[in-house]
């Protein structure tokens, strides 16, 4: 009798996993057409990996059709919680040339870019220290807040392809020049928005510490609620005082981010009956051609000049 | 020509890359199940949660002390932490009428905490979090040097923390045995339990951390607990429930490899679930404690009584 039920269940355990690996097979063959499409080794351009969206957007405005790129952060990734997949692991190994941010942004993948050597760049080792905001050990990442600064990493990028593809040395050359002029005008016109808001209310208040150089270029006083790290959670008190200070200074609106809960912001904005002034983008652009409107202008919030245009219009417009 | 993608390609253009991956999840797993069947026994299976949760005021503290947020400091941190939580514990198991649950909850959540504490006072401008500066990401394995026959320097460490415990279980196979089942007898046989409880802690430690930094908190915490839970529905025996783990732990790395590289999702969480749907399958189709073999055996017990008292001796 046993005999026959052990028989019976080894039989059973067979075509269970006979069962089992058929449909795991179909599964598999099914979920693989969505195929990423990552390597071809035929394609004779360099090979270029790069972080987050902004960079991406950075290296594409200057390479062009040249090179091959791979952005590892999709848009709305917040770097703190992006995770990596095989393709991003191997296009990080083939990679011929790899841009960053820098300054710890990265964080664990910091140890993993750095380790390509002097085939990976740091955007962020091109900003002054002077010009650096943060303690001296653990500087603030979010450089590209200030158009000028992030101007000033175009050099990072340029010599770097050129140097390795010499033959499209002039082309990059020439488009990061045309980056650079974009820059700073897209730098001017910020300024002159900034200053329509009367110089009282320029505040930014915000979800974290990511807007430092934004507001420092574009005359903000930037209180964030969280540290600059995301996962942080703000304090009772840093709450009180900040519900306290928009009554005091009778804030007109605070901003929540693309990339961060909006809970905390929303509750604080609850308690001091100021509004929300609208969604900001901080360590990440918005989806490629989604294109917003803002007086007679058009801005895709996918590129860094929308994003930026965004965050700019949207302070802007609720705060003056 | 998908399924080749899926299961011949990643041995054969990009082995270089794949085969580090493997290893290492091979390794974690093998580690950690190894020691997870003492933890199963013992009821103390999210005891690798629980330090996942209190390396924090380990790392914290690190911070604090040197200013850097470096691999050695975090990792000397979160190891001393990591051990402190075992061993607390174990304390607030033994010296109080809390079950072991109960302890696990109490210690992690009060490091935690601590430790949450302590970076908002000394850290609050600073990016200091687990997923940060400890938890690491599998897939970037690759990208780090090889050293040995085409895995890096990490994958080499676990492979000896791997063998190492394997090698330990054998030599102390006896005294965790009867500790583990029995702590009276083992006092009677001259072994002393707790010391025995404290050194598997203590080793615990040292393999979830060194995992943590390889290959991030989730896989090492399934791992624990999946390979020991699967072997313990196929047998009694802890020699065979072992090999058991180690063949579990083989199935749910390599089939984790192809299944990452199917949907392009993260290795470790791929790993998990195919360990998972390993323990269910099992679950389903064992022999003895099985689904189809319980109800079988209720069904037939209906049917005809005199099985029952065959099956019951």
């Amino acid at each position: 009798m046993i005999l026959s039920f052990l028989m019976a269940n080894n039989r059973a355990i067979v075509t269970g996993k006979i069962q089992l690996g058929f449909t795991l097979c179909i599964v598999l063959g099914m979920m693989s057409c969505s195929d990423p499409g990552g390597d071809s080794a035929s394609d004779p351009r360099l090979f270029v990996v790069t972080t987050t969206t902004m960079i991406t957007d950075l290296v594409k405005d200057i390479a062009g059709d040249e090179v091959r790129i791979k952005g590892l952060m999709g848009p709305g990734v917040d770097p703190h919680l992006y995770e990596p997949v095989p393709n991003d692991g191997i296009a990080l190994r083939e990679a011929d040339l790899v841009f960053y941010n820098g300054l710890l942004l990265e964080g664990q993948m910091t140890g993993f870019l750095e380790g390509k050597g002097d085939k990976s760049f740091a955007l962020g080792s091109s900003v002054a220290q002077g010009n650096l905001k943060g303690s001296n050990e653990h500087p603030d990442p979010h450089i590209w807040g200030d158009a000028r600064l992030w101007a000033g990493c175009v050099p990072v990028v340029v010599n770097a392809l050129a140097e390795l593809d010499p033959g499209h040395a002039e082309i990059y050359r020439k488009r990061g020049g045309e980056v650079r002029m974009k820059l700073e005008k897209l730098h001017q016109w910020a300024l002159q928005r900034g200053v329509e808001v009367p110089e009282q209310a320029r505040v930014l208040i915000t979800s974290h510490d990511a807007f430092e150089y934004f507001g420092q270029a574009y005359g903000f006083k930037v209180i964030g609620l969280q540290g600059i790290s995301t996962v942080t959670e703000a304090g009772i008190a840093e709450r009180v005082k900040l519900v306290d200070y928009i009554r005091q200074h009778s804030v007109k609106a605070i901003f929540v981010e693309s990339s961060v809960s909006p809970a905390a912001i929303e509750s604080i904005a609850a308690d001091s009956g100021v509004k929300i002034g609208g969604e900001l983008f901080s360590d990440a652009m918005g989806q490629p051609g989604d294109i917003e409107r803002s007086g007679d202008e058009e801005y895709d919030l996918g590129t860094y000049s929308g994003m930026l245009k965004h965050n700019i219009n949207t302070t802007v417009n609720a705060l003056k | 020509m998908n399924l080749h993608r899926i299961f011949v390609e990643p041995w054969q253009s990009h082995a270089s890359h794949y085969w580090p991956v493997f290893a290492m999840a091979f390794f974690v797993t093998v580690a950690c199940g190894l020691i997870g069947n003492y933890l199963v026994l013992r009821r103390i299976s999210l005891v690798g949660d629980a330090i996942s949760h209190s390396v924090l005021p380990g790392i914290a503290i690190a911070f604090i002390l040197t200013g850097s947020r470096s691999g050695t400091p975090m990792f000397i941190g979160a190891l001393v932490a990591g051990v402190a939580a075992t061993l607390l514990i174990e304390v607030l198991h033994s010296r109080s009428r809390l079950k072991q649950d109960a302890a696990i909850g109490i210690t992690f959540s009060t490091l935690f905490a601590i430790g949450v504490i302590l970076i908002s006072i000394h850290g609050a401008h600073t990016d200091l979090d687990l997923d940060c500066v400890l938890f690491g990401k599998m897939d970037f394995l690759p990208g780090r040097e090889p050293v040995f026959l085409g895995v890096p320097g990490v994958t080499v460490t676990m492979a000896v923390v791997a063998i190492c415990v394997g090698l330990l279980i054998i030599i102390f196979y006896k005294e965790l045995l009867v500790s583990s089942f029995d702590p009276s007898l083992a006092a009677s046989m001259g072994i002393n339990p707790r010391l025995v409880h404290y050194l598997l802690m203590a080793i615990l430690s040292v393999v979830v951390v060194a995992a943590f930094i390889s290959v991030g908190a989730i896989l090492v915490i399934a791992m624990l607990i999946l390979p020991a839970a699967t072997a313990c529905m196929l047998s009694d025996r802890l020699w065979l429930m072992m090999i058991l783990s180690v063949l579990h732990a083989f199935i749910s790395s390599l089939g984790g490899v192809h299944l990452a590289v199917a949907l392009q999702v993260p290795t470790a969480p791929a790993s998990v679930v195919v360990g998972a749907v390993c323990f269910v399958v099992v679950w389903i189709v064992s022999p003895r404690q099985g689904l189809i073999s319980l109800w079988l055996r209720s069904h037939r017990a209906d049917r005809a009584p005199e099985v029952r008292s065959a099956g019951n001796v």
